[in-house]
């Protein structure tokens, strides 16, 4: 086989240098704007200090986290726990791989159109699903690896949350595949088109927020950081790592932020397109797939901004909460709307989109009415019996001991 | 007869569907009852079999006996040898629903989760009788094995019945996982899943030097690991009494016949359609290899249930034996012996059940599975006490009960291949069963008890007790009118 | 044989697979065997690519890295917690075990090597092409639906046996 050099090996290359770097310039992007965007939703300032607007807050942050002592602690099973963050970070790292974050340019001279993607493969989501699910090994290793129990409880939080909200973010897709029926993502992308009614956002909107709640229960963020819930297990899983590995631990959470949302934005939000912008400069002109990249990447910065928003705006559940909400609602919506889009598909012969778009908003409604009224059900009945809530496992230090 | 494709199968796949269908009715009935002492759901297992009784017949007067039907691309086969199954395990499960009924091992609440599970294992069972590609047998014995998991660990708060479980799943998943290396090795070498293709395929690339008859053999026995557990077969036979001691004796019950029925319905057509042709016998003599094996398996069974004092844990290695009586038949690969099998596994259906309903019977009553419990019944149960000596009488082979005739259709049909020796074997295992069986009989009627109160039975009792013991005295006579070799065939 | 990168990556798989499958019955921490375990499954999804088995390989690394046993490691964690927990194996049984999987390889490597078949399979230059699509034909439209269909009707079995087995003693 002959290997075209360029082509096959120095363009990817630049393209994994590229896509690598902006992920770390994003992850500092993104501890900065947390900060400042915190400070501005709880009307104070946030660090200002170094460099103008406090932009190079991040970068202090980091030298100071590289020059502090790295310390190991003598109880701890030391191959796991040096192991640990780097089980996190490398998925969150690789999963950016099949994203694509923009359209083809031509350049003369070359045989191919340079995808703006590392890697097209065509069972693209599943090679996203495998690689999320490998994040919480990270997790649930360095917290067992600390042989401390408040990291044990945040390793077991984590783990048995990750599994629950992980089918939800397996099914929620299902119908969004359906439709474009192919796993590639740049094809999901393309099928979508640029007008934002024919996004997949709002044909599969139930299955959209299944999605999204589900990202953000992978990514262990409020509400469901749960694993590192400070009011009741000191800093969970990270508790006893310090300098540059809970700095790892940090960025790798960052970058499953930043990769979540590209994820979404590429499933639901029509990836890289927008209406009026989709000829600008000609099919595969470089000021196209600037434009196009331009657009991807505003789009992931919204959606990184509604993460940040929800943070400040929703408290964190409790475990039974967790529970109930993953396994009672989110899973009954998303499977709904696998059996409504796929039976409108076949059904209805005109205008399908607009149908399945209705058919399954109705549908999700339904279901968390029936589900609703049945927890009430339940709860009355149980209230009858005895006075005590529910027992949460997992609630108190009593599960370790 | 072409395949038919998945739409057109339904129609006779309907017995199956039918079972699923009351499973999930069960455990939605269940959810609705707020009734603990309701039996209801009971009620609706029965007529779900009912009504899944029905369609066999009904499918059954579709098909024509010597043109089976393949159904859904050939994974599975609508034939009179199915049917026979069907409706023998049917039976089965009826018997061990009313069984259930009556016991009181069991726990009130989790009634709806129980009577699904056993519809759901009807329903593993019925596929095992009728699947004729690895994949599907390979799924069916997996449906049965993990239901009968449960089932036999139903009793969560008794560390017996959590053993068993435990013991089972244990020995079950060795034994899947090496049957499942096997059919992996089998596929590799026919290329094809399909067990009416594998015998040609097999023995063509036999023929042609691709595959030795080593590796063949080797593959086929670790299959045999996967069917021999099944059925309990000597090597494979150790997790038997210890399961079938701790399970809920309904289950007990329900294992001995329902399970080893629908094993032997497994091993029969994989060997008769799969690995009995005369193209591949050539090279390979099963015969003599099964023949070893169930001379081994009623040995084994009838010599450790000797010293037994608990009744369960007898029956189960008197199911051990029993077994190997029936590999015996399937030792032959021929007509002859297929009908002697489908004869003995009428008889043993009627003849176990019975002895098996006389020892919940008493463990309700009593409140003991050990033979010192059956003391002086002849006294306090005279009608019990005589139903279960027919049991044991039949179960030893004495005439004229009809364990009687089922052994000697089935030593007939060996004889009559000239395998004298493994006769012998049976014939002097059978006089050495009359060892334990006797003991028991024995203690009813000739010791006494300090507790010399009459046990009462209701009438449902009796009635169905004697539902068991009319066919163990008569059922022999069906020999006499009906041939199985001439009606049912495996092709 | 020509040696070429594809034989050079997969050779890579195949002793990462094999070294962490040892591993998950030599080592004596059970949570290492479990993170070991993680590399051999890992690994085998690895060879399955090379088997062309893309939709597969997938499915190994979703179903049995993140799935299976991510539940086997909470299981640890619930049970024990703790680093001293140990497996302790005798000698007798080693060696009885030891014996045991060796005559075990024994026999598999003569089937093997009786099975011509097998060693003439040669790799055809063949292009990796997508499985998914035939995979989904075959198992809800085609040849497989009916084991498919009988695999859910195991699997709900399991869940009600999971349930059964797990909870808690009802008291009234």
């Amino acid at each position: 086989m002959e290997i075209n050099l360029l082509e096959q090996i120095v363009i990817p290359i630049i393209k994994i240098l590229f896509i690598a770097h902006l992920l770390i310039i994003g992850v500092m992007a993104m501890i900065w704007s947390e900060r400042r965007v915190s400070g501005w939703m709880q009307d104070r300032l946030g660090p200002n200090r170094v460099g103008p607007q406090g932009l190079l807050q991040p970068i202090a942050d980091g030298i100071k986290f590289l020059f502090k002592e790295d310390l190991i602690p003598n109880h701890v099973d030391k191959p796991l726990y040096v192991l640990a963050p780097a089980m996190l970070l490398v998925p969150a790292m690789i999963t950016i791989a099949v994203v694509p974050f923009g359209s083809s340019i031509t350049i003369p001279g070359l045989e191919n159109p340079i995808l703006l993607q590392i890697a097209d493969i065509n069972i693209g989501i599943l090679f996203i699903l495998a690689i999320t699910s490998l994040g919480v090994y990270g997790v649930v290793i360095g917290a067992w690896a600390s042989n401390n129990k408040y990291s044990l409880l945040g390793g077991l939080r984590s783990s048995a949350q990750m599994i629950s909200y992980e089918l939800t973010l397996g099914l929620a897709i299902i119908g969004v595949l359906m439709l474009s029926s192919s796993l590639s993502l740049r094809t999901i992308a393309v099928e979508q088109g640029a007008y934002p009614w024919k996004w997949n956002f709002l044909i599969h909107f139930p299955a959209f927020l299944a999605f999204t709640t589900a990202m953000f229960a992978e990514t262990n963020r409020l509400p469901f950081d749960l694993a590192e819930a400070e009011q009741e297990l000191v800093a969970g899983y990270h508790t006893e790592y310090s300098s540059m590995k809970f700095a790892i631990f940090f960025m790798a959470e960052y970058m499953n932020m930043i990769v979540g949302s590209a994820v979404v934005v590429t499933l639901f939000l029509g990836g890289w397109h927008f209406f009026g912008l989709e000829n600008v400069g000609g099919e595969g002109s470089i000021l196209a797939g600037l434009i196009s990249f331009a657009i991807f990447f505003i789009k992931t910065g919204i959606f990184l901004f509604v993460f940040i928003w929800v943070r400040w705006t929703l408290p964190r559940f409790r475990y039974d909460q967790l529970m109930n909400f993953g396994w009672k609602f989110l899973l009954p919506v998303t499977l709904t709307s696998i059996v409504v889009t796929g039976t409108l598909w076949v059904v209805v012969k005109e205008n399908k989109q607009l149908w399945i778009g209705i058919g399954n908003v109705v549908a999700a409604f339904i279901v968390v009415a029936i589900v609703a009224g049945m927890l009430a059900m339940d709860n009355n009945s149980k209230s009858a019996v005895q006075s005590t809530p529910a027992a949460a496992p997992l609630r108190g230090l009593d599960a370790v001991e | 007869m072409e395949p038919l494709k998945n739409i057109e199968s339904l129609a006779y796949f309907s017995p199956e569907i039918l079972l699923v269908v009351f499973a999930a009715a069960v455990i939605i009935a269940d959810l609705l009852i707020k009734n603990r002492e309701s039996e209801l759901v009971a009620y609706i297992s029965l007529v779900g079999l009912g009504c899944s009784l029905v369609a066999i017949l009904i499918t059954n007067s579709l098909i024509n006996s010597n043109e089976p039907i393949p159904l859904f691309f050939g994974m599975i086969r609508l034939d009179g040898f199915a049917v026979f199954f069907k409706i023998l395990l049917l039976l089965a499960t009826a018997a061990t629903i009313l069984f259930s009924l009556r016991s009181e091992e069991l726990d009130a609440r989790l009634k709806g989760e129980y009577y699904a599970l056993l519809l759901a294992v009807t329903f593993g069972m019925f596929l095992m009788a009728s699947s004729t590609n690895l994949l599907m047998i390979f799924i069916s014995l997996e449906t049965v094995s993990l239901t009968s998991y449960i089932l036999a660990g139903f009793l969560t708060h008794s560390p017996r019945s959590s053993e068993a479980a435990f013991k089972y799943i244990t020995y079950g998943a060795v034994a899947s996982g090496t049957m499942l290396f096997g059919l992996s090795m089998i596929f590799g070498m026919a290329g094809t899943g399909d067990l009416s293709q594998i015998s040609s395929q097999i023995a063509s690339v036999l023929a042609s030097g691709g595959v030795s008859t080593l590796s063949v053999l080797i593959a086929i026995t670790f299959i045999l690991a996967g069917i021999g557990y099944k059925i309990a077969s000597v090597p494979f036979h150790m997790w038997s009494p210890d399961v079938y001691e701790g399970a809920p004796i309904p289950i007990t019950a329900f294992l001995s016949v329902a399970s080893k029925a629908a094993g032997f319905a497994l091993f029969l057509r994989f060997f008769h359609v799969g690995f009995g042709k005369p193209e591949i016998l050539q090279s390979i003599d099963w015969g003599f290899i099964l023949a070893i094996v169930s001379a081994l398996t009623m040995t084994v069974g009838n010599l450790a249930a000797l010293p037994q004092r608990n009744v369960k844990r007898l029956l189960a290695y008197s199911s051990i034996a029993h077994g190997g009586y029936l590999l015996m038949g399937a030792v032959l690969l021929t007509p002859e012996g297929l009908g002697a099998i489908f004869f003995y596994l009428i008889v043993y259906l009627f003849m176990n059940l019975g002895a098996f309903y006389v020892v919940v019977l008493i463990a309700n009553e009593a409140g003991t599975e050990m033979i010192d419990g059956y003391r002086g019944l002849a006294t306090r149960a005279p009608l019990v006490a005589g139903a279960m000596a027919i049991f044991l009488f039949s179960l030893t082979g004495i005439p004229p009960l009809a364990g009687f005739f089922g052994k000697w259709v089935l030593f007939y049909a060996v004889i009559g291949e000239g395998l004298y020796w493994l006769a012998f074997i049976g014939l002097l295992n059978s006089v050495v069963s009359l060892y334990y069986y006797a003991r028991i009989v024995k203690a009813m009627y000739f010791e006494t008890s300090e507790d010399t109160n009459g046990l009462s039975f209701s009438t449902g009792t009796f009635a169905l007790l004697s539902v068991f013991a009319i066919p163990t005295i008569f059922i022999g006579l069906l020999n006499i009118f009906y041939t199985f070799s001439d009606k049912i065939t495996l092709q | 044989m020509e040696f070429t990168l594809k034989t050079f990556i997969f050779y890579g798989f195949a002793l990462m697979t094999i070294a962490s499958a040892l591993a998950v019955v030599t080592v004596r921490n059970i949570v290492h065997a479990a993170f070991a375990l993680m590399v051999t499954l890992f690994g085998v999804a690895g060879l399955y690519v090379f088997l062309q088995a893309d939709f597969l390989a997938a499915t190994q690394v979703i179903v049995y890295v993140g799935g299976i046993l991510v539940l086997i490691l909470f299981g640890v964690m619930m049970t024990s917690g703790r680093l001293e927990m140990r497996i302790h194996i005798e000698r007798g049984q080693l060696l009885l075990g030891g014996g045991i999987s060796l005559a075990l390889l024994m026999l598999l490597l003569t089937v093997i090597a009786n099975t011509p078949i097998w060693k003439n399979l040669t790799d055809d230059g063949t292009q990796l092409a997508p499985t998914t699509e035939r995979i989904g034909q075959l198992i809800l439209n085609e040849k497989f639906l009916l084991p498919f269909e009988v695999v859910s009707v195991l699997l709900l079995v399991a869940l009600i046996g999971a349930a059964l087995i797990s909870r808690k003693e009802v008291r009234d």
